[in-house]
C-alpha cells in the first residue's frame, strides 16, 4: 500500500521536472522580447540585431546590486566597452517594482542605460533569470554567449585579481576570440518573481 | 536575539524571558561569554540572526580532540544557506582562525529545499536552527587557555535577502582532562547525526549508469542510477525533495526523479555544462532516503560522471532560428475576410453558421432552456393545438431577433474601434449578473412563487394567448443569452469569418445561426406526427416544472462563479447580494398579485424600489479585484504570451495554447474531459510540450487580436505550435478528442526531429 502510495505521489510530481521550460542557453538563440523601460520606451532584443547586448537583471533592493552599485561594477563594465558595438540593458523583474521607482533609483545612482520594466515576470522566466545581478552577454548574431555572475567574487571581499566575466566575454566577442568562461554560477538575492 | 523577540512580540517576548530566568536559575550559561554570541542581517531594527560559537567542551586536555562549531538561530520565516545554495543566495562561511588549534572541514548537517512562491527557484538551507560544526585537535603543547575566533559571512533571506558578516570570539581553559559541556555536547550530537554519511558506511550499494557517454558540453545526458538498501532492510523509498545537488563543475544541472514501481531506482537527466571542465564531473550530492513516517537516513552522492567533450563545431549554427511570430496584428477590417479563412465561400460560411448553430442545442449552455421550453411545449400542444406552430414561430424569432440585435451591437462596438468576439458580453460583470437575475426570477417562477401572463388563479381561464406567445419569445431570447459562451463545431469558423467581414455578412451569418439554434424545436412541431410522441399532461407536470426550477438555479451558480473569475470574491458575494433582493422582489411581487386595486398597484411599485435600490447599491463591480483562480484547470499552465511562446519554441519545445475563458463552458468540458486525462498528459510530458493558457475571463486586447489572426471570433481555440514551423500553427477543433490533441503533439514533436 505504501509502495502505491509513493508511486502515485511520484507520478504526480514527475511532470513537474518534466514541464520546467528550457531556457536561455548558452551558444542557443536568445529568447526574443519586447519590454519597455522605465521611461515607457520600447526596447527590443530584435533591434540591437548587429550589436552585442548585454542584460543585467537587477533589483535596487538587493544587498548584492546595492554592492555593485555603490562600487559602480556595472557602470564601469560598461564604460570600457565601445558605445557603437555594445548595448548595455538592465532588467527589472521584481514584481512589487514601478517605473517611478526605478526611475528614482536610476537618478540616485546617475547611471543612463534603460532598466526594462519585467514586473510580470515573463522575460525574466524565459531567459532563466534567477539572481539579482544574473548577467548574460548575447552576440551580434543573437546568440547567448555568456550567462552566469558579473565576476568570481560573491562575497565582495577578494582585494584583488576579481575576475570580470561579462567584460572578458565581451572584450573575446569582439577581438573575435572565443569566450573564455561561457558560464558560471550567478550569485546574489534570488529574483522577486510575482507569483 | 532575545531583544528583538521581545520587540517583536510582548507576549511570546515576556515568556521567553521567564523561561530564560528559570531555566538560568539551575543550568549554568554564563560559560558564553559576551564576545561569543552576536546578532545580525538587522531589519528595520530586529536582528533576524542570532549566531553563537559553541564547543562541545568547558575544559581540553593538549591533544585531545573536541568540537567547535557556530549555531544559527533564524527568526521564524527567515533561512541561511547550504554549501549549494541553489540557484540563488549564498553559502554560508565560516573562516577559523584558532592558535594551537587545527580546525577540521566544516559539517553540514542535512538541508532543506526552499522554493520562491511560483516554484521557480529553488535553493538549499536551513530555518530556524543549526549547528555547522567542524572536529578540532589541540596540539600537545597547549597550556593556558584556547583562543578561537570564527568569522561569519552569511545571507540571511525570506523574501528579502539581508547579508551579516559576523565575528565570534571564547577561550576554552586548558586543562589536565577533558570535561563535556553538559550543555552543549547534546547538540553537537543532535548535529551529528543529521550530516550525511557515505553509502558504505550506512551499507548500502549505489551504482549509476550513464546512458550515453561522454558528455557533450552543453548538452543534455540521461542514465540510471540505483541505491541497495543492506539486506534485510526494506527498499529505500523517498519524498519529495529527496535529492539536493551540490555545484558540479562541468554539470549545469542535474535531476534525479523516482522510477515509478522500482524503489531506488532513479532516473538522472542533467545537462553538460556550455564550458568543458578540466577534469571529469561527478554526481554529488545528498541523498534523504525514507518518509516522514520511517524516518529519514542521510546518504552523500558522489559517483564519477563522465568526462565531457566540447561539443562540434556548427552545433549553433544547427540551432533551431526561430522566426518570431508577428507582434501586432492589424484589426479585421470591414469587407475582407481574414486572410487565413479566404477560401471560405460566403455560401459556405452561412451553411456553418446554420449548422453550428443546430450543433449547439447539443451543449451543455442551452440545454436548461431546451427542456424547460420541452416542457412548456407539452402543456401548450394539448392545451392550444391550433397555437402550436405559432409558438414555435415565436420561438424561432426570439432566437433569431436577439441575436440579430447581438450582430448589431457587435457592428457598432466595432464600428467604435473595440474588437469583440462570440461570448464577449460574459466579460462585462452588469451583463452577467443581469442574465443570473432573470434565470432566479424564471426559477422562481418555476417554483410559483409568482405567475407570469395570468392575474392570479382567479383569471386562469382567460389566459391570454399572446401572454403565451411573448413567453415563447422570451425563451428564445434566454436560449440565445445562454447559448453564446458555447462554441459549437463549425460556429467558431463561421462566426470568425463574419466579424472580419462587411455588415450585411454579419447579418447574414447571425441570422443563419439564429435559424439553426430554432430548428430542433421547429421541427418537432412542424412534422407532423411527432408531437404524438410527447408524454401527457398531468400531475407530473408541476413537479417537472419545479425541478426544472433548480436546473436554472444550477446555471446561476455557474454565472457565480464566472463572476468570481471577473470581479473577485467581492463581486461574488455583490451578485449574491443583489440575488437575494431579486428573490425578495419576486416573492413581493407574487403577495402583490394576490392582491386588488390600489393595494396591488403599491406592491408592484415596491417591488420595483427595492429591486432598484437593491442593485444600486450591490451592482458596483471593479474588475480590479483578483480572479480567484486561474481560467484553465492544467496544472503546468503559464499564462500566454507571445515572448514566452517564442521562446519555448527557440527552446525546441512544442507549443500548446489554450485560448480559454472562466465563462466558456466548452472550454472547461474540454479541459475536463480531455486536457486533464492522464494519457493526454503524458504525452504532453513525453514531448515536452510548453502549455500557454490564454485566459480570455476578462477583456484582453492581445487575446482578441489573437483569435482574429486565425480568423477566430470566440473561445474556445486551441494551437498547436511546432519548434520546426513556428509560423505554421496547427488550429484543433472546438470540441477536443484525447486523440486529436496527442496525434497534433506527436505531429509538432515530430517535425522537430525531421528537421534536426
Amino acid at each position: 500500500m505504501k509502495t502505491f502510495i509513493s508511486a502515485v505521489a511520484l507520478a504526480v510530481m514527475m511532470p513537474v521536472v518534466a514541464f520546467a521550460a528550457e531556457t536561455a542557453q548558452v551558444g542557443k538563440p536568445a529568447p526574443a522580447f519586447t519590454l519597455k523601460d522605465e521611461s515607457g520606451k520600447e526596447h527590443s532584443l530584435a533591434q540591437y540585431k548587429g550589436k552585442i547586448v548585454v542584460l543585467e537583471w537587477t533589483n535596487s533592493d538587493c544587498p548584492f546590486v546595492q554592492r555593485h552599485y555603490t562600487a559602480n561594477t556595472m557602470q564601469k563594465t560598461l564604460a570600457g566597452f565601445d558605445a557603437k558595438k555594445v548595448v548595455w540593458l538592465a532588467v527589472d523583474s521584481t514584481a512589487s517594482h514601478t517605473p517611478d521607482k526605478v526611475a528614482a533609483w536610476k537618478k540616485e545612482k546617475g547611471f543612463t542605460y534603460p532598466v526594462l520594466q519585467d514586473a510580470s515576470g515573463t522575460v525574466g522566466k524565459s531567459y532563466g533569470a534567477k539572481t539579482t545581478p544574473h548577467m548574460y552577454v548575447i552576440d551580434e548574431q543573437g546568440v547567448v554567449r555568456y550567462a552566469g555572475a558579473i565576476d568570481d567574487d560573491p562575497r565582495g571581499n577578494k582585494k584583488e585579481g576579481t575576475t570580470n566575466y561579462v567584460k572578458t566575454a565581451v572584450d573575446a566577442l569582439l577581438s573575435g576570440k572565443p569566450v573564455p568562461t561561457s558560464s558560471s554560477e550567478p550569485y546574489g538575492c534570488s529574483v522577486k518573481y510575482k507569483s | 536575539m532575545t531583544q528583538h523577540r521581545v520587540r517583536r512580540s510582548s507576549w511570546g517576548g515576556l515568556l521567553f524571558a521567564a523561561l530564560g530566568l528559570v531555566l538560568g536559575a539551575g543550568v549554568a550559561r554564563a560559560e558564553l561569554p559576551a564576545t561569543a554570541v552576536s546578532t545580525g542581517a538587522p531589519d528595520q531594527g530586529n536582528p533576524r540572526v542570532e549566531a553563537a560559537l559553541l564547543t562541545d567542551v568547558t575544559q581540553v586536555k593538549p591533544g585531545d580532540s573536541f568540537r567547535v562549531g557556530v549555531r544559527f538561530r533564524m527568526d521564524p520565516g527567515w533561512h541561511i544557506y547550504w554549501k549549494n545554495p541553489g540557484e540563488s543566495g549564498l553559502a554560508s562561511e565560516i573562516v577559523w582562525d584558532t592558535p594551537g588549534t587545527t580546525v577540521g572541514e566544516l559539517q553540514w548537517p542535512l538541508p532543506i529545499t526552499f522554493r520562491s512562491p511560483d516554484g521557480f527557484i529553488t535553493s538549499y538551507g536551513y530555518g530556524e536552527e543549526v549547528l555547522l560544526f567542524a572536529e578540532a585537535r589541540v596540539s600537545e603543547q597547549m597550556t593556558g587557555s584556547l583562543q578561537l575566533s570564527a568569522a561569519s559571512d552569511i545571507l540571511v533571506c525570506e523574501q528579502r535577502c539581508l547579508p551579516a558578516q559576523l565575528m565570534l570570539t571564547r577561550n576554552v581553559p586548558v586543562g589536565p582532562e577533558t570535561l563535556k559541556d553538559s550543555e552543549f555536547a547534546p547538540a553537537f550530537d543532535a548535529a551529528r547525526a543529521s550530516v550525511p554519511v557515505t553509502p558504505e558506511s550506512a551499507g548500502h550499494v549505489v551504482s549509476l549508469a550513464l546512458d550515453t557517454k561522454p558528455l557533450t558540453a552543453g548538452q543534455p545526458f540521461t542514465g540510471t542510477f540505483t541505491v541497495t538498501a543492506p539486506q534485510g532492510q526494506p527498499a529505500p523509498m523517498v519524498e519529495k525533495d529527496f535529492f539536493i545537488p551540490e555545484r558540479i563543475k562541468g554539470i549545469a544541472r542535474v535531476e534525479l526523479s523516482p522510477v515509478a514501481g522500482k524503489p531506488g531506482t532513479f532516473k538522472v537527466e542533467g545537462t553538460a555544462a556550455a564550458d568543458v571542465p578540466a577534469q571529469e564531473p561527478r554526481l554529488a550530492g545528498v541523498l534523504r532516503l525514507g518518509t516522514a513516517a520511517s524516518g529519514y537516513r542521510a546518504l552523500t552522492l558522489d559517483l564519477a560522471l563522465a568526462p565531457v567533450v566540447a561539443a562540434p563545431p556548427g552545433t549553433v549554427a544547427a540551432a533551431p532560428v526561430v522566426k518570431a511570430p508577428p507582434v501586432v496584428v492589424p484589426p479585421p477590417s470591414m469587407g475582407t475576410a481574414v486572410a487565413s479563412e479566404s477560401s471560405l465561400s460566403l455560401g459556405l460560411v452561412l451553411l456553418f453558421a446554420f449548422l453550428g448553430g443546430a450543433l449547439l442545442n447539443l451543449m451543455p449552455c442551452v440545454f436548461p432552456v431546451l427542456a424547460l421550453k420541452a416542457y412548456g411545449f407539452t402543456r401548450t400542444v394539448h392545451a392550444e393545438r391550433g397555437k402550436v406552430a405559432l409558438h414555435a414561430l415565436a420561438y424561432a424569432g426570439g432566437i433569431i431577433g436577439s441575436l440579430l440585435v447581438l450582430a448589431l451591437v457587435v457592428l457598432a462596438l466595432r464600428a467604435g474601434g473595440s474588437s469583440v468576439g462570440w461570448g464577449f458580453q460574459f466579460q462585462e460583470p452588469l451583463f452577467v449578473a443581469a442574465v443570473a437575475a432573470v434565470l432566479v426570477a424564471f426559477a422562481l417562477n418555476l417554483f410559483g412563487v409568482f405567475t407570469v401572463g395570468t392575474d392570479g388563479t382567479a383569471l386562469v381561464e382567460k389566459v391570454d394567448s399572446s401572454h403565451g406567445l411573448a413567453r415563447s419569445a422570451g425563451e428564445g431570447v434566454l436560449a440565445v443569452v445562454l447559448a453564446t459562451p458555447c462554441s459549437a463545431p463549425l460556429l467558431g469558423t463561421a462566426v470568425g469569418f463574419a466579424l472580419a467581414a462587411g455588415p450585411i455578412t454579419v447579418l447574414a451569418t447571425f441570422f443563419m445561426l439564429g435559424l439553426g439554434l430554432a430548428l430542433p424545436f421547429c421541427l418537432l412541431v412542424l412534422v407532423p406526427g411527432l408531437t404524438k410522441l410527447l408524454p401527457k399532461p398531468g400531475a407530473w407536470m408541476e413537479r417537472g416544472k419545479q425541478l426544472l426550477g433548480f436546473a436554472l438555479l444550477g446555471t446561476t451558480v455557474w454565472l457565480v462563479w464566472v463572476m468570481g473569475g471577473l470581479t473577485g470574491v467581492d463581486g461574488m458575494a455583490r451578485l449574491l447580494a443583489f440575488l437575494a433582493v431579486v428573490g425578495l422582489g419576486a416573492w413581493m411581487y407574487g403577495l402583490a398579485q394576490g392582491a386588488e386595486g390600489g393595494r396591488k398597484v403599491a406592491g408592484v411599485v415596491a417591488v420595483v424600489a427595492v429591486v432598484a435600490v437593491g442593485g444600486l447599491f450591490s451592482l458596483r463591480f471593479e474588475e480590479t479585484g483578483p480572479a480567484l483562480r486561474k481560467a484553465s484547470a492544467v496544472a503546468e499552465a503559464q499564462p500566454w504570451d507571445d515572448a514566452a511562446v517564442t521562446a519555448a519554441l527557440k527552446a525546441g519545445q512544442p507549443v500548446f495554447v489554450d485560448f480559454t475563458a472562466d465563462w466558456c463552458l466548452t472550454c472547461k468540458f474540454n479541459e475536463r474531459t480531455v486536457l486533464t486525462r492522464e494519457d493526454v498528459r503524458t504525452a504532453f510530458a513525453q514531448h515536452k510540450v510548453a502549455f500557454f493558457v490564454a485566459d480570455w475571463t476578462r477583456r484582453d486586447e492581445r487575446i482578441s487580436a489573437k483569435l482574429a489572426e486565425f480568423g477566430r471570433a470566440g473561445v474556445p481555440m486551441y494551437l498547436v505550435v511546432s519548434p520546426a514551423a513556428p509560423d505554421k500553427p496547427e488550429v484543433l477543433p472546438e470540441l477536443l478528442t484525447p486523440d486529436t490533441v496527442i496525434e497534433a503533439v506527436r505531429r509538432a514533436a515530430e517535425r522537430v526531429a525531421d528537421a534536426t
